[in-house]
């Protein structure tokens, strides 16, 4: 758990972004009948430098290995993108990537 | 104040804020919206008693018969001058899903997989920077409900 993967791809003055994080996502009724405790990924953000270009608070909604796309501008190709998420434990991961 | 209860001040000030990586951290800033049972509820734990106008600027796009429930792509777009966007469905538990503060010059095309646990909608509402609230709804036919219940 925790492995995740950055794609960004500048195309014009856009930069297309794909970010798949692993993660059970396990919601408060799979994780009782699993006898587990539930975990959910509840926050996200991806930076540039120290600007924010993308934000999502988030619950046990999204899917098991949650894949997320989205676009943005202001940014060059070598910018590195940098996405931060946080689960229900307080498990908090950072990853970069060099935009293409 | 002697050297030793400045150094201790500091180090409390430290543990309480960590690493600050939230602009606004909706599930900290609106515990309820994500308590909520219902979609209006969830709205009203958001946006407060402001009315939701039908737009046809919000745009949802998704397949209409998702075969598995617990991987359904969902695409939400719009043109609006946003300040945040909700994604919510009145199947699961609770009925948020994904808020999202859109940044400066945000470019709102948002894909997402989400989880519904039957057959039911999903509703999109955008906060606009003219405090208005679009939205857009749409029904979907899951076939296999992915929620484990």
């Amino acid at each position: 758990m925790g492995k995740m993967k950055i794609k960004a791809k500048l195309e014009g003055d856009i930069v297309k972004a794909n970010v798949m994080i692993k993660h059970p996502m396990l919601t408060y009724n799979a994780a009782k009948k699993k006898g587990k405790e539930a975990n959910f990924i509840t926050y996200i953000v991806g930076k540039v430098g120290d600007k924010i270009v993308y934000e999502a608070s988030t619950s046990q909604f999204l899917s098991e290995n949650p894949l997320l796309r989205f676009k943005f501008k202001g940014a060059k190709k070598g910018d590195k993108l940098t996405i931060t998420w946080r689960d229900l434990k307080g498990k908090t991961v950072t990853k970069s990537k060099k935009i293409k | 104040m002697n050297r030793r209860k400045f150094l201790g001040l500091g180090l409390a000030t430290v543990v309480l804020t960590p690493v600050a990586i939230n602009a606004i951290d909706f599930r900290k800033e609106k515990p309820d919206v994500w308590k909520a049972q219902s979609v209006d509820e969830a709205i009203s734990a958001l946006y407060g008693d402001k009315k939701l106008q039908d737009s046809d600027k919000v745009k949802i796009k998704a397949r209409k018969v998702a075969s598995n429930g617990g991987v359904i792509p969902i695409t939400v777009k719009t043109d609006i001058d946003a300040k945040s966007v909700a994604l919510l469905q009145d199947v699961n538990p609770e009925s948020a899903v994904i808020v999202w503060t859109v940044p400066e010059d945000g470019i709102v095309d948002y894909n997402v997989k989400i989880k519904m646990k039957d057959s039911g909608k999903v509703i999109v509402v955008v906060e606009g920077k003219d405090g208005k609230l679009y939205s857009a709804s749409k029904e979907m036919e899951v076939a296999l409900g992915g929620c484990e219940g």
